[in-house]
């Protein structure tokens, strides 16, 4: 896989459901990176970004205990954070100003996964 | 002669004291029908033509009708038969006084008597235009009981209707269901623009001058019509099907314009609620589908063998399930903690498994988290702890702090020693997760000599899903 060959990145994951924020870690652990979080709270989100905070790429999902993701999205787009959502809205779920960002349906795979991040992160 | 509207003679003149046989001081104030009863049809109809003048404001006429009255005792007293025409005109009062009819009477007796006797030719001519004055007066009833029938109908209709008169869009009618469509105001007598001045902005006003002017009919399907609500004073979204169309006169000039729709607003709003509905169940369906392949992918990664995985994912899934029943049932709103728990212990002997604690409230999200968490501790439980022999017991109790934390141990005892595992599994990892990845609490496990235990420590608003400042 080429991803096997990329150097290993450290991704932000927001999910705010235990079980599918796990799975992500697994998957993302398993091609190779290493995770900043899970990040389940938009509170724990907001102390993170308050500090010097920097990452290779983000995964965002889109309802964080009922509550839009977008503000904090635009704040990670602005730190040049490369964004990836996952949403089980599909793209449509996605604020306008954002909707050139990828989307990952939920539920996803870990070859969609490496492949989304892939076409994020050009060689 | 003229009414007031409880029928007492306001004024008369001498001819009228003639031809009913008294003075103007025995009538003015008094009531006409005290003076001349008549409880007969005739009467009926005198006093409906006087009513509808009144509550009308338009003119009426009684073309023929026979009325008896009494003849004064110094002219030989009993009754006199007497035929007349009538026409009655509304007469308005001061400022505020209301209304008063105006009666033109001509006494036709002679006329009448005349065509009883009819035998005299030359006479012929008059009963000829009696009868017709009659025929006529039969036609103007049923034409005005028919549009009386008709007012009655869209006064009363489902939909809303309202007639427009001139270029500047007076009102000129408006049923009921046009009034409760823009709240109660005044509107008959004022413009569109005077009556609902919220609406002159949004198009309207275009609209109707275009068909004023061209008499080409109006349609709109769902429009959204901003209408001030006349008690709160705030805009309302309205959501109306309507058409214009153009009134003309028997010359086909325009006078007016006809409005017609009914209100759609309940519909789009529901329509626009499925809407959302549908996404926020398709946002479910998709979240929960992911939960059962992390269940799937962490569970088959963990088991020692293929056995052991199907059994763990079964019962995995199987406490997922049946959190979402508890919160089926309460549609989707909340569910109790004890229920959650005993939900998840309801497999084991009461004897063995104790629940203490008072009703507490669990969100959508914290019931599925905590319907996992509990699942996770038992099925721990069974494989190692105190439900993996024949005597141990399990003690869950809760109860809300001063300090606003939802605190929860489960003890275990009688069962093994418990012993610290070396790596973390998928339930400690889980659990670890859900109790400060989820909630930002805390999760304090003890291995001891008697048995497992630990203590969950999380802010109960959380846990309602009370929404707390970030």
């Amino acid at each position: 896989m080429k991803t096997d060959m990329r150097k290993p990145m450290s991704i932000l994951v927001v999910e705010d459901e235990s079980l599918i924020a796990m799975n992500l870690e697994m998957i993302l652990e398993d091609l190779g990176h290493s995770v900043i979080g899970p990040v389940m709270t938009l509170r724990d989100l907001e102390q993170m970004l308050e500090g010097d905070f920097r990452a290779d790429a983000a995964i965002l999902d889109v309802n964080i205990a009922g509550e839009h993701i977008f503000p904090y999205a635009r704040r990670l787009a602005d730190l040049g954070v490369p964004l990836l959502f996952a949403s089980g809205y599909g793209a449509s779920g996605i604020s306008e100003d954002l909707a050139h960002h990828p989307v990952v349906p939920k539920p996803y795979t870990e070859e969609e996964i490496a492949g989304m991040l892939d076409t994020m992160l050009p060689a | 002669m003229v009414l007031d509207r409880n029928h007492c003679y306001v004024a008369v003149n001498k001819a009228y004291e003639k031809v009913v046989m008294r003075d103007r001081e025995e009538l003015i104030g008094r009531n006409l029908f005290d003076l001349f009863p008549n409880d007969g049809e005739s009467g009926q109809r005198l006093r409906q033509s006087f009513d509808r003048v009144i509550e009308t404001g338009e003119a009426d006429t009684l073309a023929y009708i026979p009325y008896d009255i009494p003849r004064p005792p110094e002219l030989g007293g009993g009754m006199e038969q007497r035929y007349w025409t009538a026409v009655h005109t509304p007469v308005s009062g001061k400022a505020g006084a209301g209304r008063y009819v105006m009666q033109n009477t001509v006494d036709v007796t002679d006329i009448v008597r005349l065509r009883q006797a009819a035998s005299l030719p030359f006479r012929r001519a008059e009963t000829q235009l009696l009868e017709r004055a009659r025929e006529a007066e039969e036609q103007h009833k049923a034409l005005m009981s028919e549009s009386a029938e008709f007012r009655r109908l869209f006064q009363l209709a489902p939909g809303f209707f309202a007639v427009l008169t001139g270029p500047d869009h007076v009102f000129t009618f408006a049923n009921d269901a046009y009034m409760r469509l823009v709240g109660e105001r005044q509107l008959i007598g004022r413009t569109v623009r005077e009556a609902l001045p919220e609406v002159s902005g949004q198009g309207i006003m275009d609209l109707l001058d275009e068909v004023y002017r061209t008499g080409t009919q109006y349609q709109a399907e769902a429009r959204r019509v901003m209408i001030r609500n006349v008690e709160s004073g705030e805009l309302q979204e309205t959501y109306l099907d309507f058409s214009y169309d153009a009134i003309r006169d028997t010359k086909g000039n325009i006078t007016g314009v006809f409005v017609q729709g009914s209100d759609r607003s309940e519909d789009v709003k529901r329509q626009h609620r499925q809407r959302l509905l549908l996404a926020e169940l398709n946002h479910r369906v998709k979240n929960t589908l992911a939960s059962v392949q992390s269940i799937v992918a962490q569970t088959l990664r963990s088991a020692p063998d293929p056995a052991t995985a199907r059994k763990d994912i079964g019962a995995r899934l199987a406490a997922l399930s049946k959190a979402h029943n508890l919160l089926s049932a309460q549609e989707w709103a909340s569910t109790d903690l004890a229920e959650i728990i005993g939900q998840e212990v309801a497999v084991f002997d009461p004897e063995r498994i104790s629940l203490d604690g008072p009703r507490f409230t669990l969100s959508p999200k914290a019931s599925i988290s905590f319907a996992m968490l509990v699942h996770e501790l038992s099925t721990n439980a069974v494989k190692y702890g105190a439900l993996s022999t024949d005597s141990g017991t399990v003690a869950v109790q809760w109860k809300e702090e001063p300090d606003g934390n939802l605190k929860l141990i489960w003890r275990e005892s009688g069962g093994p020693p418990a012993t610290e595992p070396a790596g973390k599994g998928f339930g400690a990892r889980l659990i670890e997760s859900i109790v400060s990845g989820e909630f930002g609490g805390a999760f304090n496990p003890s291995f001891c000599e008697r048995g497992f235990s630990c203590i969950v420590t999380i802010e109960a608003d959380k846990l309602r899903g009370v929404k707390v400042q970030t």
